[in-house]
C-alpha cells in the first residue's frame, strides 16, 4: 500500500503551496508532490480501506456461511443448500448447561478481578515511588507467564488442597485477568481529577458520600471496561478449564475445542463459535453505543447552539 | 524527609491504608505464581510425583534437552513472525483510522469488535478459511504446489491467526495513545508541505514508537506461550512449547509429567526474560531522549 507514497518521495518534489488548515485536516488527502495526481489519492485511500475491512472480516465469512449451510461440498464456493438446522444444537441440554457454566465462570472472574484491580491500582497510585512501581509490576507479572505454564505448575497443589475444579479455575483466571483490570483502572486514575473529591470534602461530604457521589461515577466507565475484559477472560477460556477442570467443567469453549479438533464438524464449529462471540459483541455494543450517541448528540447540540 | 511529626503520622497512616489496599490484589498473584513455579520445579525434578515416592532426578531436563530446545526455537519463530506482522498491520490500521475521518471510524469499530473474539474461535475460523478445501481455496483455487497453511511445516495458518487477532490489539493501543497528539502535528506538517509518506515516517512513526514497543512486548510473550491456534492449526511435529507441554501433561505415561513441567518452566522463564529485557530496552531508549 505504501508503494505510491514511496515513489512519491523518490521523485524530485516541488515545494507545494500552503493550503488552508481545513483542507489539510484528516491526513493523506492532499498531494504535495508530482508523483501522484491529486485525483489518485482518494482512490488509493479507498482501496487501502477496503483491504483493511477485508482483512478484518474475511476470516469470519466462512464461519457465518457454515452456520447456515445445509450441504457445502468441496469445490463449491458457496453452500449447495441452506438451512438453520445446525442452530438446533444451541437448544440441546448439554449446550445450555455449558453456556451456563461459561456465564458463571465469566461472571465469577469479573466480580472478583474488577474490585481487586481497582484496589491494586489505587494502592499503586497512592504508594510512593518504588513501592508503587513494585505493585504495578506485580500486577502486570501474569502477562509474562504463559497461561498453560501457570496452570500446570499450580495444578498439583490445587489437587492436594482439594480445591474444587470450578474454584481452582476461577482463582487462576482471576490472576490472569488482574493485569487487564488493574491496567484499566490505572489509566483511568492517571487522568482522574483528585480535586473533585477535595471539593466534595470541603463542601461537607463524608468519605462515604465522596465514594458514592464522586469517585464511583467518575470511575464507572473504567469499571465497565475492566468488568467486560475480566468477563471475557472467563467466558472464552479454554486452556485453564481444560487443564484444571480435567473434563469435569464443561464450558462452551470446551465443546468448541472438541468439535474443532476433529474433521467434519464445520457446522457445529461455526454455530458454537457464534454462540461464544455474539453475546459479548452485543454487550460491547450496548456499552459503547450509548456513549457514542451521547457524544454525537452533544456535538450536534454544540453545532446548533454555538 | 518530613520535619514535623503530625504530617508524618498522617502520611504513614495513609501509606498503611494503601498497603492494606494492595494486599488483596498482590497476594493472589504472588501466591499463585510462586506456588506454580515451585510446583513445576519440584515436579520437573521428580520431587512431587503424582503417585509414588519422590526421587530426585534430572532425567526430565537432561533426557529431552534436544526436543525441548527445538520446541523453544519453534515457539520463538512463531512469536517473532506473528509479532512483526501484527505490528505492521496494526500500524497500517491505526494510520488509516487517524487519517480517514469517516471510513476510519468504520475500520476502527470493526477492528475493535474482533478483540473480544477468543483465540480458540479465531483458530476455528482460520481452519475453515485456510485449510486445503477451505473457503479461500474454493474461491481462488490454490496452485497445487502451494504448501498447506493448516498443519503445514511453516505454521502459516497459526501465524495468520495471531496476526489477525493481535493486529487489532496493536491498532487499539496505537490509536489510544496517538489520537490526541498526532492530528495537530500532521495538520501542521501538511500545511508546511509534507507529503503523506513524510508525515507517516517523520511524525506518526516516531510518536507511535513507545506504544509499538509496549504492544510488541505483550504480543511476543503472548504468542510465544499461546496454545489454542498452535494446537488446532499447527503440524503434529515440530511442536511449539505449549503444545508439547499440554501433550506431555495429558499423557497416560506419568513419567511424562516431569518433562511437561520442565517445558512449562522454560516457557515461563522465557516470558519473564523477554519482559525484563523489553523493560530494560524501553527504559534505556527513554533515557536517550
Amino acid at each position: 500500500m505504501t508503494a505510491h507514497p514511496a515513489t512519491d518521495r523518490l521523485l524530485p518534489s516541488r515545494p507545494s503551496r500552503p493550503s488552508p488548515a481545513g483542507q489539510a485536516r484528516g491526513g493523506s488527502a492532499r498531494s504535495g508532490s508530482a508523483g501522484l495526481s491529486v485525483r489518485a489519492r482518494p482512490v488509493v485511500r479507498a482501496v487501502f480501506g477496503v483491504l483493511l475491512v477485508l482483512w478484518i472480516l474475511v476470516p469470519l465469512v466462512p464461519l457465518a456461511l457454515w452456520s447456515v449451510a445445509d450441504r457445502w461440498q468441496a469445490p463449491a464456493v458457496l453452500p449447495n443448500a441452506y438451512s438453520l438446522d445446525a442452530f438446533a444444537v444451541l437448544g440441546a441440554p448439554g449446550t445450555l448447561s455449558a453456556a451456563a457454566s461459561s456465564l458463571l465462570l465469566g461472571s465469577a472472574v469479573a466480580i472478583i478481578a474488577t474490585p481487586l484491580g481497582l484496589m491494586g491500582a489505587l494502592a499503586a497510585r497512592a504508594l510512593p515511588g518504588r513501592y508503587g512501581r513494585a505493585v504495578d509490576l506485580i500486577l502486570l507479572l501474569p502477562l509474562a507467564v504463559p497461561p498453560f505454564a501457570l496452570v500446570m505448575g499450580a495444578n498439583i497443589t490445587l489437587l492436594r488442597l482439594y480445591v474444587p475444579p470450578f474454584a481452582g479455575v476461577v482463582l487462576l483466571l482471576v490472576v490472569i485477568a488482574l493485569p487487564y483490570t488493574a491496567f484499566m483502572f490505572r489509566s483511568a486514575l492517571a487522568t482522574y481529577e483528585q480535586r473533585f473529591e477535595d471539593v466534595a470534602l470541603t463542601l461537607g461530604a463524608d468519605p462515604r458520600q465522596v465514594l458514592r457521589h464522586v469517585r464511583m461515577p467518575l470511575l464507572s466507565a473504567a469499571t465497565v471496561r475492566a468488568f467486560f475484559l475480566a468477563f471475557l477472560v472467563g467466558w472464552g477460556d479454554y486452556i485453564t478449564t481444560l487443564l484444571v477442570g480435567g473434563g469435569q467443567l464443561t464450558t462452551l469453549p470446551m465443546l468448541l475445542g472438541s468439535a474443532a479438533s476433529s474433521t467434519g464438524n464445520e457446522q457445529l464449529v461455526a454455530v458454537l463459535s457464534l454462540a461464544v462471540i455474539v453475546p459479548p459483541a452485543f454487550i460491547l455494543a450496548a456499552v459503547t453505543l450509548p456513549a457514542v450517541i451521547t457524544t454525537r448528540a452533544a456535538a450536534l447540540t454544540r453545532k446548533a447552539h454555538p | 524527609m518530613h520535619h514535623r511529626a503530625a504530617p508524618r503520622a498522617a502520611l504513614s497512616a495513609g501509606r498503611a491504608r494503601s498497603v492494606l489496599l494492595a494486599i488483596p490484589a498482590v497476594v493472589p498473584v504472588v501466591l499463585v505464581i510462586g506456588v506454580s513455579i515451585a510446583g513445576a520445579a519440584a515436579q520437573s525434578l521428580g520431587l512431587m510425583p503424582f503417585i509414588g515416592a519422590p526421587v530426585l532426578s534430572t532425567q526430565a531436563w537432561a533426557g529431552s534437552a534436544g526436543d525441548l530446545g527445538r520446541s523453544v526455537l519453534v515457539s520463538v519463530y512463531i512469536a517473532v513472525v506473528s509479532t512483526v506482522l501484527s505490528l505492521i498491520v496494526g500500524f497500517l490500521i491505526a494510520v488509516y483510522v487517524l487519517a480517514a475521518p469517516r471510513m476510519g471510524r468504520v475500520v476502527a469499530a470493526l477492528s475493535a469488535a474482533t478483540i473480544p473474539v477468543p483465540h480458540l474461535i479465531g483458530a476455528g475460523a482460520m481452519g475453515l478459511l485456510l485449510s486445503d478445501s477451505g473457503f479461500l481455496d474454493r474461491v481462488f483455487g490454490m496452485p497445487p504446489g502451494f504448501p498447506s497453511l493448516v498443519g503445514g511445516p511453516w505454521f502459516g495458518a497459526v501465524i495468520v491467526e495471531y496476526a489477525w487477532k493481535e493486529s487489532a490489539f496493536v491498532a487499539l493501543v496505537l490509536i489510544g495513545s496517538m489520537a490526541r497528539s498526532v492530528t495537530g502535528m500532521c495538520d501542521a506538517a501538511a500545511t508546511l508541505g509534507a507529503t503523506a509518506w513524510q508525515r507517516i515516517v517523520h511524525i506518526v512513526l516516531p510518536l507511535s514508537r513507545p506504544a509499538l514497543a509496549v504492544s510488541a512486548l505483550i504480543v511476543v510473550v503472548y504468542t510465544f506461550g499461546s496454545y489454542e491456534a498452535a494446537w488446532l492449526l499447527g503440524p503434529t511435529s515440530p511442536e511449539p512449547v505449549s503444545v508439547r507441554a499440554v501433550r506431555l501433561f495429558g499423557s497416560v505415561d506419568l513419567a511424562a509429567r516431569p518433562e511437561a513441567m520442565a517445558t512449562a518452566l522454560v516457557s515461563l522463564a522465557a516470558g519473564v526474560v523477554a519482559i525484563l529485557a523489553g523493560l530494560v530496552v524501553l527504559r534505556g531508549s527513554r533515557g536517550l531522549r
